[in-house]
């Protein structure tokens, strides 16, 4: 006699996948703290659809490459608009991703059984910025191409692994066509899908550990209509709010690279000029450790906060003042970097 | 768990390890080559004296910047000799520009400062500047430099 239940109900104890995804939802998932992981992923879906479109027209050699950003700029019908709404959005994504951290930092959301979302999380974090190099790489503008030289040089660095990863990512001794290549082939191909693939197990990660409780968080609400419609408005507003921006602010274009002369002012997007300055301030092996430790630490924060937890240090404060601390010294040296 | 302690069970134990290990080694060798692939292998380098031009080419206290064939240097003429430098900044690789007025290599990057010996004095770069030997053949400069 042949039971009710399909293998998988057996197996799970669940209906079949749709429950899941269905499952309900805590109901501080409504208050926007919590919807901040949420907007990166929305935005993610609008860089790989802009971004797709900007493939048609972007040729990735050192002779075109300038030219055809000029083209998809001031040439292509909508190309600035385009490009403005994958400049944007790739701010937008790093920016919330960013508050995203910062509210489960505060919250500790970290905590067991949750130690598997930030270390997932985090990664996404540095894939990301990893996208925002390779694509700003591609521009091929003087910020561009010593942006390519000075992050090679620093990977080359690094003991052992180093100098090999500095020629597998220059394709040569030198920063050359091949290195703009070899950028574009990640940006477009290999972290993409990387980074497809972890905000999925990110995501899936949340669920199957459940969201963080929160005190005075009783109710729940369906997954289908109520938090549909709630991300739904979201995304619509921003979308509405990269219109404007782009509207407001059309993506301009710095001069070709020089390959034979620096540019007085080479620094990078916003989100790297903390780095940047870093590594101005600080002599270069010291910067370079304090960084890859820095990242290290952030990775493995939950075990560090368990840790700690046990030999009895207020955690709920430490966390607030890290978290305090380390945006005054990002947006300190974020100062300092437009001042110089 | 039960141990399993007849010869079937070791049999089979053994024969998937070996043929584990034989795939596992199978496919690490594949991903290595697969890697070599990617990373092209340094070009034999050789020292070779360039003739970058006569003396009168580098006026005193200036620093002229050449590109002889990919190898980015800078000449420089002091009061007393002629010296010729890496422009490569010993920090992270961005290039260097002489500053007439403060005697100094300057790189823009992130804001290291080289002496007219090509001694690091300020900022980030923990050694001294690339030099390379300069013949002087006449009135004829040479420079020696590495080249692929």
């Amino acid at each position: 006699m042949e039971s009710a239940a399909s293998p998988v109900e057996r197996r799970t104890g669940s209906k079949n996948w749709i429950d899941y995804i269905q499952k309900d939802l805590p109901e501080h998932l409504d208050w926007w703290p919590y919807t901040l992981g949420a907007i990166p992923l929305t935005l993610f879906g609008l860089l790989v659809t802009t971004g797709l479109l900007l493939t048609f027209y972007y040729v990735p050699s050192p002779d075109q490459a300038y030219e055809s950003v000029e083209q998809i700029t001031h040439e292509v019908y909508l190309g600035w608009f385009v490009r403005g709404v994958h400049k944007f959005s790739v701010d937008l994504m790093i920016l919330f991703l960013l508050f995203h951290v910062i509210r489960v930092f505060l919250t500790r959301a970290y905590r067991t059984p949750g130690e598997l979302k930030w270390v997932s999380g985090s990664i996404v974090f540095f894939v990301t910025l990893g996208m925002g190099f390779t694509g700003y790489s591609l521009v091929y503008d003087n910020v561009s191409y010593w942006g390519m030289t000075v992050v090679t040089s620093m990977l080359g660095n690094l003991p052992v692994v180093g100098l090999p990863l500095m020629y597998l990512l220059r394709g040569g001794e030198e920063v050359s066509g091949g290195t703009l290549l070899r950028l574009y082939d990640l940006h477009t191909k290999l972290l993409p899908v990387l980074l497809g693939g972890l905000v999925l197990g990110h995501v899936i990660i949340v669920r199957l550990k459940g969201f963080a409780e929160v005190k005075g968080s009783r109710g729940f609400h369906p997954f289908y209509p109520e938090h549909t419609l709630v991300m739904g408005a979201i995304a619509v507003g921003l979308l509405v709010l990269i219109v404007d921006l782009v509207m407001i602010f059309p993506p301009t274009l710095g001069p070709p690279a020089n390959t034979q002369e620096v540019a007085s002012d080479v620094s990078p997007p916003w989100y790297f000029s903390a780095a940047y300055m870093w590594i101005t301030l600080l002599p270069g092996p010291l910067s370079l450790w304090s960084l890859m430790g820095g990242a290290g630490l952030f990775v493995v924060y939950p075990f560090l906060d368990r840790v700690l937890l046990e030999r009895g240090w207020p955690m709920p404060f430490v966390n607030v003042v890290v978290g305090v601390l380390a945006v005054l010294v990002f947006v300190a040296l974020m100062v300092l970097d437009v001042r110089m | 768990m039960a141990i399993i302690h007849d010869d079937l069970g070791r049999r089979r134990f053994l024969s998937q390890a070996v043929m584990g290990f034989g795939l596992l080694f199978g496919m690490g060798t594949l991903a290595l080559r697969f890697l070599q692939f990617l990373v092209p292998s340094p070009k034999p380098k050789r020292y070779e004296a360039v003739l970058i031009g006569s003396l009168s080419r580098v006026p005193v206290g200036e620093a002229v910047p050449m590109d002889l064939s990919g190898q980015k240097i800078v000449v420089l003429r002091t009061n007393e000799e002629v010296l010729a430098f890496s422009r490569r900044c010993t920090d992270l690789g961005c290039l260097v520009s002489w500053s007439k007025e403060r005697e100094q290599f300057l790189c823009p990057c992130h804001q290291g400062v080289f002496d007219k010996t090509g001694k690091n004095i300020a900022g980030p770069p923990p050694r001294p500047l690339d030099r390379f030997e300069v013949v002087t053949r006449g009135d004829q400069l040479y420079v020696n430099i590495q080249s692929s």
